[in-house]
């Protein structure tokens, strides 16, 4: 099942939007799916995007990610979320003309597994 | 007893101040300020990231350097040493370095003169630090920081002696208490030594001959008089009595951790265990409050949370954590150590008091209280131990000076389910702790069945320490309070 749309207005020209799944996200592998779009509205490919999942508590190891590209401007990953709570997800992304781009949203409230 | 009763007349068999190259450096005359002054900038360096750095906790030095490593190594060096962050407090040099303008004229007031108000302040940072998800904000902690450099210049700018540290400071009166299971403590070699002793400079301070009202070398600030000091409550290992003593008498000596809570003498600047309410109440905190910190790091408190704001139909976490610590802070420990103490009356024979032997059992649970901290703090501290090389990396490459090269965000610590041994570990040596001050305790009531005595007391710890073992094994879930969310 997958989770509703968000929608990250950024600064730059870029726009992401991402979903999470499952909903609710629970501990263990959540699969995240991106979509990069321009000022125009055109979803951009041949992007290098990396996660990088960290908790909201310091000192924990934070998770990494590589993402694939599954159609033309959509990334998808598996993310193992190792503990219940809330998890910060960064965007580390190398557009396809080598600029770099970085994005954050939230997975809130993530429950222990079988909850 | 006196302090000579404790210690014979047998030389102590660990002295660490006559360790070579260690001891010379802790009689140095400034290595109270030389231990202090990297702490001084590594604060600084906390909150000012805390307050202009990275909002996200575990990239910034002020959360991760407070709540996994600081609180960690403390609770590890408390363990196998004694309170030497009292000794490296950065609080303390600056408050030092304000008494050089500011000569504080007035005394602390004498009703404050007892741990009532520190326990509050305990006890409310335990409760802002659930209230403002302090682990989770650098910003807070940074404000946390300079509260306490704030506080600590404040109250000891206007009054004498070290105020702060015996009636004010949270940090300090947990390391007080905690210290009570250190191996080391501050105490005279020889006692026969200090009763020719005539000048007492341990206490009074060393005195300009020329102007006797002229302290060229502070004695005790916290009026420990070492012949009568018993134990490590109130002792923040500053070593000005070591640098006081003309007979060079006083070492940090090796002794039985907890064995202090056992009897009940007097002691120089406390008094008699038996007789502080409010002693006992800290000792009580500090272990319910052990178990409360760290019940708001797992799965259920979320439930709890949630189950009572359906109950009482408020949305507002205020209200709810209040009364989670007043369930657990206040009721659970006045309701276990009035049964037991009861039932040490009418099964025990014993003729104490039931406030009495509620004094005395309070005590009995510090090492279970200790063990659950080091379980708490040790998880943190072992699976994030290297959390803060990557975060001072990234700190240096941000101000454009990477000379510690790229940060290195995977390096791993411990495996929870290896540290979650560990936790077991601690729990269980802080359960062996209390069960055998508990019987201490029992056998120094000198009455005809000990063990009636006994059996409630240990009963008390083995209560504790089964809510440990089970906070310990739920999962853990770390985040932000939003109620009504089932």
């Amino acid at each position: 099942m997958h989770g509703c749309r968000h929608e990250e207005r950024p600064s730059l020209d870029l726009t992401l939007a991402y979903e999470v799944s499952p909903q609710p996200p629970r501990t263990g592998p959540v699969t995240i799916t991106l979509t990069m779009t321009d000022a125009l509205g055109k979803q951009v490919s041949g992007a290098a995007i990396k996660l990088e999942a960290n908790m909201s508590h310091a000192g924990m190891v934070p998770v990494f990610a590589d993402a694939k590209e599954i159609s033309p401007g959509r990334y998808q990953s598996n993310v193992e979320l190792s503990m219940a709570g809330d998890w910060y997800v960064m965007v580390h992304a190398t557009l396809p003309d080598g600029r770099k781009w970085e994005r954050q949203f939230d997975i809130k409230g993530v429950a222990p597994a079988g909850q | 007893m006196l302090q000579s009763d404790l210690n014979p007349k047998t030389p102590p068999a660990v002295d660490v101040l006559r360790v070579p190259f260690i001891g010379a450096f802790l009689k140095h005359q400034h290595a109270r300020t030389l231990l202090q002054i990297p702490l001084f900038v590594i604060s600084a360096a906390m909150i000012l990231h805390g307050l202009f750095g990275p909002q996200l906790a575990p990239r910034n030095l002020a959360t991760t350097l407070t709540w996994v490593q600081f609180r960690g190594a403390l609770v590890f060096v408390l363990l196998f040493a004694g309170n030497f962050f009292c000794l490296a407090c950065p609080f303390m040099l600056l408050r030092n370095l304000a008494r050089k303008f500011v000569r504080p004229v007035r005394n602390w007031p004498r009703r404050l003169r007892n741990k009532w108000l520190s326990i509050g302040l305990f006890v409310s940072m335990l409760f802002v630090y659930e209230w403002f998800d302090l682990w989770a904000s650098p910003w807070w902690t940074a404000w946390l920081i300079v509260t306490y450099f704030a506080g600590a210049v404040l109250v000891d700018s206007i009054f004498k002696h070290a105020t702060f540290c015996k009636f004010i400071c949270p940090v300090g009166q947990f390391n007080f208490v905690a210290s009570t299971a250190s191996p080391l403590e501050v105490a005279v070699r020889d006692s026969q030594v200090c009763t020719h002793c005539t000048t007492k400079d341990c206490i009074r301070g060393v005195r300009e001959p020329a102007a006797p009202l002229v302290v060229i070398q502070r004695g005790c600030e916290l009026a420990l008089f070492q012949p009568r000091k018993v134990g490590n409550v109130d002792c923040t290992f500053c070593l000005d009595c070591v640098q006081a003593c003309p007979h060079d008498n006083i070492g940090i000596l090796g002794r039985l951790p907890a064995a202090e809570l056992m009897n009940d003498p007097m002691r120089s600047g406390i008094g008699y265990f038996s007789k502080r309410k409010d002693l006992a109440a800290l000792m009580l905190v500090f272990t319910f409050g052990a178990l409360l910190n760290a019940f708001g790091m797992v799965t259920p408190v979320y439930a709890l949370e949630n189950w009572l704001a359906n109950l009482f139909g408020v949305k507002s976490e205020f209200p709810i954590l209040a009364f989670i610590f007043g369930l657990f802070l206040v009721f659970e420990p006045l309701l276990l150590i009035g049964v037991a103490a009861w039932v040490t009356r009418i099964w025990g024979g014993s003729k104490r008091p039931l406030g009495s032997l509620a004094l005395r059992y309070a005590y009995s649970l510090v090492p279970i209280g200790f063990g659950i901290w080091l379980a708490h703090f040790g998880f943190h501290f072992l699976t994030g131990f290297y959390t803060f090389i990557p975060v001072t990396q990234a700190t240096f490459a941000d101000l454009g000076w990477a000379i510690l090269g790229e940060p290195r965000w995977s390096l791993p610590g411990l495996a929870p389910n290896v540290v979650q041994v560990i936790e077991f570990g601690f729990i269980t040596l802080g359960l062996v702790g209390s069960v055998l001050v508990s019987y201490g305790i029992a056998m120094s009531e000198k009455l005809e069945r000990p063990l009636r005595v006994f059996i409630p007391c240990a009963t008390l710890s083995l209560i504790v320490a089964a809510a440990a073992f089970w906070l310990m094994s739920q999962p853990m879930q770390m985040r932000g309070v939003v109620l009504g969310s089932g």
